[in-house]
């Protein structure tokens, strides 16, 4: 594949995707739609060829291993999933209800391609380098990325995790940063400012690149990239992306959407195929 | 027990390359050997507490025995929801070591004391928590430990413990260790508090009565077949060095309670009121109300 048929083949997929995470949030009735929305194009991108990672192979020892740190955006993560042939679509329909496989939260155990549980913030980056530490150890190869949001860099393990990285020199180790600029009641900034971001990603020793999390090109580009530190790519992203009464606005991390905005979403993305 | 543990373990690790250590910056010298000759499967994390656990849970997830190494409530308390999450829940191969179970750390103060541990890593699923009263146990579940793969919580002293057992014991998961039998009652004990329960032993003994001295290392995992088959109507003493909620006395209450059988059961354990004070391990026994005395009595009662 090259990388341009990456690019399409994720922007494909991220369509559908689309579709799949407003349906499942109506559905269930459930809540993190616009964080969803935020990160669902950089799953798209690693999805769609660019990392060693699918259906197949995702038991194999030298695979690349993604983990979903901000485990409340899973409808993001399932829907991906699901569309390139981890599990049956059916799966989705069923989400977050009672006894269902896919819970309201990244929840790892019976579903092919999730690798941790995740839901309370900051414990994708830890397991993640963990297993980076043995797979150097043992010569084993394949890279951990773990997408994580940019709220979760206000958790100290994020920090911790950063100071380890950098420490035992883990250049199969890499933060994907879901940097929409909202957490739960409002900015980035206004909670805990987070700026100068990339300065402080550096000063730990990563080697930090920025990126537009939306455009596939950058985005594929930006997964090809290897470095001997650990990597940290900024994606800057858009809460809610895709339907624009969602995005930029913290209250979809709450709301689910109504059958009127179901509507009119899926119109938006339908309409964002030309 | 720790240096048991850690020669245990280093002895394992040079024959099993999975297994793996990871120290919370914990334990000036001891993991030397560790450290020079099996640099691979060694790790001192730094102070990252919750860090080092998450890290441990991943290690593990790809094959490997993690065994988690800090002081008492540093590799517990401090990265609980780790250990809830990324191990338990999870299932990871590891094992989460403290060492200076209860009040070992003595003067050092509440902070480095272990005494809500055993009821909160008991509660937890898949969690399978032990503590070996002293140097025979801790080799012998060491080695239990390093060739199997459930999550679980080793509970330490700390050094220079006196040796219960006389001899090897044979150690079975979900066995009681029984050093001592008698027909006149029963002490259980978990730990090096072990001590005071062997003391209170033979001083039940110059007062003519023989008491059964009982270690139970498996504390999640109690024998329900032997509480079904021990004498009635004589007193049974639980000793711990932990609070009074949720330890091992908890535990036996449990288990009485689900086989329906009606015990002379005490409790000889931390009370919560004392627990702040400064002093040194006997002391803080003593003052939070964990005694030969007060084991005694229990007996003599009847």
């Amino acid at each position: 594949m090259t990388s341009a048929q990456r690019e399409d083949a994720a922007k494909a997929l991220s369509i559908q995707a689309r579709r799949e995470i407003l349906q499942m949030t109506h559905d269930a009735g459930a809540s993190h739609v616009g964080s969803a929305l935020s990160v669902v194009d950089i799953l798209c991108a690693v999805y769609s060829g660019s990392l060693n990672i699918n259906s197949k192979n995702y038991s194999q020892d030298d695979r690349d291993v993604v983990i979903l740190s901000k485990g409340h955006a899973c409808t993001a993560l399932y829907a991906v999933l699901s569309l390139t042939g981890f599990f049956p679509k059916t799966w989705l329909r069923k989400y977050s209800s009672n006894g269902s496989e896919l819970g309201g939260h990244v929840t790892s155990g019976s579903i092919p391609g999730v690798e941790l549980s995740t839901g309370s913030l900051g414990h994708g980056m830890p397991y993640g380098l963990g297993i980076c530490i043995a797979r150097k150890r043992n010569k084993v190869s394949g890279k951990t990325y773990v997408i994580m949001s940019d709220g979760e860099c206000d958790e100290g393990t994020t920090w911790e995790s950063a100071l380890i990285a950098n420490h035992f020199g883990l250049n199969n180790f890499c933060v994907i940063i879901d940097r929409n600029n909202l957490q739960s009641m409002g900015s980035t900034e206004s909670t805990l400012a987070l700026e100068p971001f990339v300065e402080k990603w550096k000063a730990f020793g990563w080697d930090v690149i920025e990126i537009d999390g939306h455009n596939f090109k950058e985005l594929v580009e930006a997964l090809k990239y290897s470095s001997n530190k650990p990597i940290c790519i900024i994606a800057n992203t858009i809460k809610g992306k895709g339907v624009d009464f969602m995005e930029g606005r913290v209250v979809w991390h709450y709301r689910p959407p109504t059958e009127k905005d179901l509507l009119e979403a899926l119109e938006q993305i339908e309409s964002s195929k030309s | 027990m720790r240096n048991t543990f850690v020669k245990t373990l280093y002895e394992e690790a040079k024959r099993n390359e999975n297994i793996v250590l990871i120290t919370g910056d914990l334990g000036f010298q001891l993991f030397d050997n560790f450290q020079k000759n099996l640099p691979k499967q060694f790790i001192n994390a730094g102070l990252t507490e919750q860090s080092m656990m998450s890290m441990a849970a991943g290690i593990a997830s790809t094959g490997k025995r993690v065994f988690v190494y800090s002081i008492a409530n540093f590799s517990t308390l401090r990265c609980l929801e780790q250990i809830r999450n990324d191990v338990c829940y999870m299932n990871n191969s590891v094992v989460v070591v403290s060492v200076g179970g209860g009040f070992a750390y003595g003067t050092l103060g509440y902070s480095h004391h272990a005494t809500e541990d055993i009821a909160i890593m008991r509660s937890l699923p898949n969690m399978q928590v032990i503590s070996p009263c002293d140097g025979i146990e801790t080799e012998v579940i060491t080695k239990i430990l390093a060739t199997t793969s459930n999550p679980s919580y080793l509970r330490l002293g700390k050094t220079g413990e006196l040796n219960l057992n006389m001899n090897t014991p044979r150690i079975i998961n979900g066995k009681f260790n029984v050093l001592r039998e008698g027909n006149h009652g029963y002490i259980f004990f978990t730990g090096s508090v072990g001590i005071i329960a062997q003391k209170s032993v033979i001083q039940l003994e110059k007062m003519g009565l023989n008491v059964s001295l009982i270690s139970v290392p498996f504390i999640s995992k109690l024998d329900k077949d032997f509480l079904v088959e021990m004498i009635r109507d004589v007193p049974i003493v639980i000793v711990e060095e932990h609070v009074s909620r949720g330890g091992l006395g908890a535990a036996f209450m449990e288990a009485f309670i689900s086989l329906n059988l009606q015990v002379k059961l005490n409790h000889v354990s931390a009370s919560l009121e004392n627990l702040a004070l400064t002093g040194d391990q006997e002391f803080l026994r003593e003052a939070n109300g964990i005694s030969v005395a007060k084991i005694v009595k229990f007996f003599i009662k009847i």
